[in-house]
């Protein structure tokens, strides 16, 4: 047996160097037999293609806005990972755009964890807004950015936590990485709310909350564009009625 | 006659008290000449003997307050007897096992009549007691209730030291007593002269057999103390260990035993103490607080490798103990039967939320970690405030309503006072007013009065602003808030 195979590599290759025709004839011969591309994809489980993830993610936790929800693979947020939510500055409507994740994510008895906000939470607003705050936990204002991101990362990893809201402006893509890993072991979806993009970035979603009309901002309106999501192609861009009155 | 002197042996006689009885102050101990004769060979043969503490001033409080007054003087008499028993207001000892020990009841006595006593005032309750010796525990009990500091050590005699109680030791309700008391009974040999069948008949089995029991002639079943559990162990190194990584597998041995302590008894812990002990310094030692009780190694071990993050040891550490300071019972998972019922959810995000709590304070520190929390109150910088997670642990808030008006998400620390140049405001870049004015009043009554026009509006770069402009002093604008 083992004499035999040893043979036949050997023909093998004397082939291939001595006659490149008949190499050629060789490899379309194989073409014929060989399985379509369709088919290589599907046999392999680690290949996956960008257009099939929407529907995966049918089963997502809608946005409570329909036209936001139109632009994201999957109807919604995801159900774990990384969202950045970029804006050029704070106050752009950035929390009020979770708000009906926050409520969904508090009624099925689970926590949100705010780690290193920038200013204070205001709980009356939490409160005009729907959402328990005795299930709303903010770890330190002033603690370090080493720890501010071992706290991310464990929250994260663990399952009670809901939603972990942060506040980080520049991370690395190594850490971003790190913590979109963290995210989904612990089936646990993560916000960083950054002023500046971050290209090649790891994390599931990425959007950019922008004013409706460049020179004159309209208070009820907001433009975002979904920079990045794991199954869409190219940005989609929608305008976005946050405030309702 | 000799028989009666060995066995029976009065104190400072009280005139109805007779043969039968030794006062336990007897200055003369029982003699050598007692020790060989035929007494002795008959406090063998008679089994146990019980020393009873009644403590009267017990009587005030409610039964589980008893008891943990009782647990802390069981302590004490854990010092003479193996055997303790707890009864109503009373503790009861086996001594006859350590009569020979300690050389004789008196010595016994003294052994526990002053710590009691100390027992008694650190409890700040009044420092006195009954006691009495016999061979039954009911027995002994009924003596130490009439107050008569007695010792018998024959079941023989009991009947007639007994005989001589009154009837109000037998601590009956006021309906048995009175009855008791119609029928002319006036002391316990009164009631051995009735027929037990009737006597079962009127007064119920309970007397009948709490007689019986005095006397010996029934099984006395007893509930003994258990001392509390302890838990603390020592690891000396053989060498002297720097890093604190290398210590964790030293801990992990540690804490492994204390697994395996706590699971033999079905406990938890919910604070422990590890303490590294270094050479001529103090030692340093780790406070383990766990917000629920738990036994698991893996979390525990966790939660001390948290710990050894932020440590910083003055000096190699030469040793390692592990005391625990609270025990808890162990709360187990209810798990459905079905393992596709509604699992207990609740409960796992419970403890699951409260070990990453535990290690978030390991880590950070309790201050750290917060909850924010609404305050009735009209001025907005009052109206919120962030409090340390542990304060408000197990407070539940009650829904409190929402102010009318829209309210920002981010409250700054302190407004910003914003600049009004020709007419109009600038921040960073410049505000239009969207909607407006809601004007808040308060603290007239202070010097801190607050009279503010509050504005909804948008600076020009998009930010959504609270703010807000003083009606007194210099009418000037302010930043208060982001609607995010």
């Amino acid at each position: 047996m083992k004499t035999y195979s040893e043979n036949s590599t050997k023909t093998l290759f004397s082939k291939a160097h001595k006659d490149p025709c008949n190499h050629i004839e060789d490899i379309q011969e194989r073409i014929s037999d060989s399985p379509s591309i369709e088919q290589l994809i599907n046999r392999n489980a680690n290949v996956w293609r960008g257009c099939d993830m929407a529907d995966q993610l049918a089963h997502a936790q809608s946005t409570g806005y329909p036209e936001f929800d139109n632009i994201l693979p999957g109807k919604g947020w995801p159900q774990n990972g990384l969202v950045e939510i970029i804006s050029s500055n704070w106050g752009m409507g950035e929390l009020q755009l979770l708000i009906p994740l926050m409520r969904s994510i508090v009624q099925q008895s689970q926590w949100i964890l705010g780690v290193s906000p920038p200013h204070l939470l205001y709980a009356p607003a939490l409160i005009q807004a729907g959402i328990n705050i005795s299930q709303v936990l903010i770890v330190g204002l002033d603690t370090s950015c080493k720890d501010a991101l071992w706290v991310i990362e464990k929250a994260l990893q663990t399952q009670n936590c809901g939603l972990v809201l942060t506040w980080q402006n520049w991370l690395p893509n190594k850490v971003l990485r790190r913590l979109q890993l963290a995210a989904e072991a612990g089936n646990t979806l993560g916000v960083i709310f950054k002023h500046a993009d971050n290209k090649n970035s790891p994390s599931r979603l990425r959007l950019q909350i922008r004013n409706s009309s460049p020179h004159n901002a309209v208070f009820n309106i907001v433009d975002i564009t979904v920079i990045k999501a794991r199954g869409n192609f190219q940005p989609l861009t929608t305008k976005l009625k946050i405030y309702q009155n | 006659m000799e028989d009666s002197e060995n066995t029976t042996k009065r104190l400072a006689p009280p005139a109805s008290y007779k043969a039968g009885v030794i006062k336990l102050n007897l200055p003369k101990k029982p003699t050598s000449k007692s020790k060989q004769g035929s007494g002795q060979a008959q406090i063998r043969k008679a089994g146990s003997l019980w020393y009873a503490i009644y403590l009267p001033q017990l009587l005030r409080f409610n039964e589980p307050q008893q008891q943990e007054y009782l647990n802390k003087l069981a302590a004490v008499l854990e010092n003479v007897s193996s055997t303790i028993s707890f009864h109503p207001q009373a503790l009861v000892c086996e001594i006859r096992s350590s009569l020979k020990y300690f050389d004789g009841i008196d010595a016994i006595h003294e052994k526990v009549d002053q710590p009691i006593k100390e027992a008694l005032n650190q409890l700040s309750l009044p420092d006195y007691f009954f006691y009495a010796a016999c061979p039954t525990i009911t027995g002994s009990l009924l003596l130490a209730r009439a107050d008569i500091n007695a010792l018998i050590y024959r079941k023989e005699n009991l009947r007639s030291v007994l005989g001589k109680l009154s009837t109000k030791v037998l601590q009956l309700d006021k309906e048995q007593n009175r009855r008791l008391y119609n029928m002319g009974v006036r002391h316990l040999r009164d009631i051995w002269r009735l027929p037990s069948v009737s006597l079962r008949k009127r007064f119920g089995s309970e007397l009948v057999d709490l007689l019986k029991k005095a006397l010996g002639e029934a099984p006395e079943p007893t509930r003994n103390y258990l001392p509390p559990p302890t838990f603390s162990t020592t690891y000396d190194l053989p060498y002297k260990v720097k890093s604190l990584d290398r210590l964790l597998p030293l801990a992990d041995e540690l804490i492994s035993q204390l697994c395996e302590f706590l699971r033999n008894r079905d406990l938890s812990t919910s604070h422990l103490i590890l303490s590294l002990y270094h050479e001529k310094h103090k030692w340093t030692d780790i406070n383990i607080n766990l917000r629920q009780a738990n036994r698991c190694h893996k979390s525990i071990l966790m939660l001390l490798e948290t710990h050894f993050t932020n440590l910083i040891i003055p000096a190699p550490i030469v040793a390692m103990k592990i005391i625990v300071k609270k025990f808890d019972d162990f709360m187990g998972l209810n798990e459905p039967l079905l393992a596709k019922d509604k699992p207990s959810l609740e409960q796992h995000t419970d403890s699951n939320l409260n070990q990453f709590i535990d290690l978030l304070k390991a880590r950070l520190g309790a201050q750290f970690i917060n909850s924010v929390q609404t305050v009735a109150e009209h001025i907005p910088e009052y109206a919120t405030q962030l409090l340390a997670y542990d304060n408000i642990n197990g407070v539940k808030q009650k829904p409190k309503s929402a102010p009318l008006m829209p309210r920002p998400f981010w409250l700054l620390n302190k407004p910003k006072q914003l600049v009004l140049r020709s007419g109009k405001l600038y921040n960073h870049k410049s505000i239009t007013i969207i909607s407006g004015p809601e004007r808040i009043e308060s603290r007239w009554w202070s010097d801190a009065d607050v009279r503010r026009d509050y504005y909804i509006a948008l600076e020009q770069n998009g930010s959504r602003l609270w703010i807000y402009r003083e009606r007194n002093r210099r009418k000037n604008w302010y930043l208060q808030g982001y609607f995010s």
